[in-house]
């Protein structure tokens, strides 16, 4: 049979990051087919390159046999291909079937009689492949479920044979997940081929037809469910080899010896359940706690309510239930400012948007937190003398490679941008630290930087929680490990018991009863 | 220095240069517009230079038009301020109108009503009770945007008419001048009147404006407040995250230029108008805003951007007497002088 789509030798870069190493992919007619990897894998990059998103630099795309080459999305759209993406692109406002037809190229005119008939086909495809929804409904009203739904008709209708998901179950509901994989099977069924790009292994297990797995940029392998186990497809996907484990080596010592703390936690969390931006579900009745001296990672893949968790612990964002305590006393209701007083500090996960603000400069970044406090001036006057000092010295502590102290911070690289945010946060007297995804789109050298100084803060006796997507990091700097799967604590770990393949698999949702532990409630400290 | 440390040089080139390249975008800016505006002259029939000339002669030619152009500056100047802060925080607060009104109201219910017979203090108690009432009226706005989220723009814009129909109200009913039929409120107790200077014939608010300049530019610039203000301008996210409590500043921001604006109808009662009158503001709430913007949000921008604009205004009106020229054109003029600005700043950030 012929194939849908055979891509060959893919390669592509983004300056002299290669994201894509010669890939091959293969999809048949029919198939649900799994592509599966770690963030930074290139799943996504592989996918826009059939897309017409992004021409690959080096390789070949058939559809059907024969060689295309995709300039944009309308080319591959004209060639059957349709892409969800993770994030959807709808307009709220309009209605399913004005959605359907937006960006087509017709007359000047919408008329009535015309969106009628889309209406009259989206119904008739809706039904068909039992999609279940109404053309005539404004997407604003519609759950997040049903705007996938939305997006899947939207590309039936503009004649997609060959479907691309990107991260389907990112932002559904447990319950909406169970819906989305049954209509994609009756979709396969009518002849539809389907890739879906995931890092949930459940998903892959139960619904794949074949997996290819991809790390670094590089196919591992492809393979079907039944000739593999949740076990090996995490294997696959993180992989043997250790990227980073030498960097720190010397720093293991430190943290790999040091005994389970036993004094009184710092900060600590019981059954937070909180909602996300949109208003589903984010946190599940979520408890830990960190004690001075120790790194608690919470590990975890995107979407699994890492930074919900991150704005609940720092009195970003208003639990729904539960209790944040922080030496003791309960802080639930309190904000950042009176956080930052209480010696809990911050590494967001998002430097651009909370850590530093761009539009000023490097100096005044650095005491974003304490202008108006002693020896910064005080409400009456800043003093802007002590503000350049304190510059000069983190510039030079942390190595920010600046031009100097009034350089604007927007200016500055990700790596050094990084710094300066740490340099502020662990210039304050701190009790506690929330590091949210300190080493994300850094380099090798930076990287390296970051995880020295979170060690040292440790060995200085502070409590630190990492929230980590990334494996290595996990692995590297944890004393202690909780896996977060949909917005749960999965598992726990001691740094004795961490383990690559089981951190992967619980990471990756797949049951291991052996190890899961209920919630971190019921531990002592 | 290095190759690095050059080419950060290059992309963040020293603050000076900032500064100067926005000056530089300003005066571009004033030129074209009065370039546009010799155009309308033009179009409607008139010679731009002597209209111009005629325009400056009114406004500046003889002292008592120099009074009048201050006179129009001061509460351009007062509520400009207090609108180019609460900008810088992105706090947009469209209502300076209703709270100029506001303000009046209150400083004239006390100049009329209070049986105080000594002046300082009569027009202190005025003054104060302008202030309050601007600010409240502010405060109402800042509240609902930082309990409810609500838009201040909207709510800020709408208080507007609340407060000109409450004023009016006031003014035809309670208030009403005796004996008089039309729109006129009774006048304040003589001593609340505020002095004036001799030959300028403007009152001595003008000396409170004055010194609210280098008080505002202290406030933005030198204190841990007016910092917050930017951060949270800025970026309001990492502001909240670095422990800015951005509902209070909201608040506060509306309370201030709230403030500011009844401060400045409290002056248009007790020193222009000395009764209730619907007719102490020419739109200044609505022109403050124009004037924060020419202004750059910046305290000696504002004051540049009220004189510059009550210049227009008041010598507009000799010119279009004198020359024929449709007072219209002449209050064209600030509003082509914006779209300008604009496009000299984008121009002057892309260079």
């Amino acid at each position: 049979m012929e194939l849908s789509v055979s891509m060959k030798a893919i390669v592509k870069r983004f300056g002299r990051v290669q994201a894509l190493a010669g890939v091959d992919f293969d999809l048949r007619p029919g198939e649900i087919h799994a592509l599966l990897g770690e963030n930074g894998a290139g799943k996504t990059t592989l996918m826009n390159t059939l897309y017409g998103m992004l021409p690959p630099d080096e390789g070949t795309i058939a559809i059907g046999g024969r060689e295309m080459q995709f300039r944009s999305p309308q080319d591959a759209i004209a060639e059957g291909v349709g892409m969800v993406h993770q994030h959807f692109m709808l307009v709220p406002t309009l209605t399913v079937a004005e959605n359907a037809v937006l960006g087509e190229r017709g007359g000047p005119l919408l008329r009535k009689r015309d969106l009628a008939a889309v209406s009259e086909r989206l119904a008739e495809l809706a039904a068909r492949y039992g999609l279940d929804l109404d053309p005539g409904a404004r997407v604003w009203q519609l759950s997040v479920g049903e705007q996938q739904r939305v997006e899947v008709l939207r590309a039936l209708y503009k004649g997609a044979r060959i479907l691309i998901l990107d991260e389907p179950t990112a932002t559904l509901t447990p319950l909406e997940t169970e819906r989305l994989f049954p209509k994609l099977r009756t979709l396969a069924a009518e002849g539809a081929s389907i890739v879906f790009i995931t890092h949930h292994l459940e998903d892959v297990i139960s619904w794949a037809d074949r997996i290819t797995v991809l790390r670094r940029g590089e196919r591992v392998g492809t393979l079907r469910p039944s000739e593999s186990s949740a076990g090996e497809l995490a294997r696959m996907m993180v992989g043997r080899d250790v990227r980073l484990m030498q960097v720190v080596a010397g720093e293991r010592s430190v943290s790999g010896t040091k005994e389970a703390p036993r004094e009184a936690p710092v900060l600590s969390i019981e059954g937070i359940n909180a909602d996300g931006d949109r208003g589903t579900p984010a946190l599940r009745d979520v408890s830990f706690s960190v004690a001075p001296g120790e790194i608690l990672a919470i590990a975890g893949v995107e979407g699994n309510g890492q930074p919900e968790l991150e704005e609940v612990l720092f009195g970003l964002r208003a639990p729904e239930s539960g209790r944040v305590s922080l030496d003791g006393s309960d802080v639930t209701g309190t904000d950042p400012a009176d956080r930052l007083r209480l010696g809990l500090g911050l590494v967001p996960s998002n430097r651009y948007r909370r850590g530093v603000i761009r539009e000023l400069t490097v100096a005044e970044n650095l005491v974003l937190d304490r202008v108006g406090e002693p020896p910064f001036g005080s409400e009456l006057r800043m003093n802007r003398r002590e503000m350049a000092k304190q510059a000069e010295e983190l510039i030079r502590r942390f190595s920010i490679q600046v031009s100097g102290p009034d350089q604007l911070a927007g200016t500055l690289s990700g790596g050094n941008a990084q710094r300066l945010v740490l340099a502020r946060v662990l210039s304050r007297e701190l009790r506690c630290l929330v590091a949210a995804q300190p080493t994300r789109g850094l380099d090798v050298g930076a990287i390296e930087f970051v995880w020295e100084q979170l060690a040292a803060a440790r060995d200085r006796g502070l409590a630190i929680v990492l929230l980590s997507t990334d494996l290595d990091e996990v692995l590297s700097m944890a004393d202690r490990c909780c896996v977060i799967y949909r917005g749960r604590l999965v598992a726990h770990w001691t740094r004795e018991e961490l383990d690559r393949e089981r951190v992967g698999l619980a990471m990756g949702g797949a049951k291991e009863p052996a190890v899961a532990a209920p919630a971190v409630a019921s531990r002592e400290i | 220095m290095s190759v690095s440390q050059a080419t950060a040089r290059l992309i963040a080139p020293p603050r000076l240069s900032r500064r100067l390249r926005a000056i530089l975008a300003s005066a571009g800016a004033v030129l074209l517009s009065l370039v546009v505006g010799g155009l309308l002259i033009v179009i409607a029939g008139g010679d731009p230079l002597s209209a111009y000339r005629s325009l400056l002669d009114g406004a500046l030619g003889t002292p008592y038009g120099i009074g009048q152009v201050l006179v129009l500056a001061i509460p351009l100047v007062i509520i400009g301020l207090g609108l180019a802060l609460a900008f810088r925080g992105r706090v947009y607060n469209i209502g300076a109108e209703g709270q100029l009104f506001m303000g009046a109201l209150a400083s004239g219910v006390v100049a009329i009503l209070l049986p105080v017979g000594f002046g300082p203090l009569l027009i202190g108690l005025a003054i104060l009770a302008g202030v309050v009432a601007g600010a409240g009226w502010g405060a109402i706005v800042g509240l609902l945007r930082a309990h409810w989220g609500v838009n201040e723009v909207i709510t800020s814009l709408l208080l507007n008419f609340v407060a000109i129909l409450i004023f009016t109200y006031v003014v035809r009913r309670p208030l009403r001048a005796p004996g008089s039929p039309d729109l006129q409120g009774r006048a304040i107790q003589p001593e609340a009147a505020l002095p004036a200077l001799p030959d300028l014939a403007v009152h001595i608010g003008l000396f409170l404006a004055l010194a609210l300049v280098p008080l505002a530019a202290y406030v933005m610039a030198r204190t841990p407040f007016g910092f917050r203000v930017r951060m949270l301008g800025f970026n309001a996210e990492a502001a909240r995250t670095a422990g800015v409590r951005s509902g209070r500043m909201v608040v506060g921001l509306m309370l201030i230029s709230g403030g500011l604006a009844g401060l400045a109808g409290a002056l248009q009662i007790l020193g222009v108008a000395e009764r209730l009158d619907p007719g102490i503001s020419q739109g200044y709430g609505f022109t403050a805003i124009v004037v924060a913007l020419l202004g750059r949000l910046n305290a000696v921008g504002v004051l540049l951007a009220a004189l510059f604009i009550a210049l227009l205004q008041s010598g507009g009106q000799a010119m279009s007497v004198i020359e024929g020229v449709p007072y219209a054109i002449v209050l064209a003029i600030p509003g082509v002088f914006v779209v300008f600005l604009l496009i000299a700043d984008r121009l002057a950030r892309s260079y």
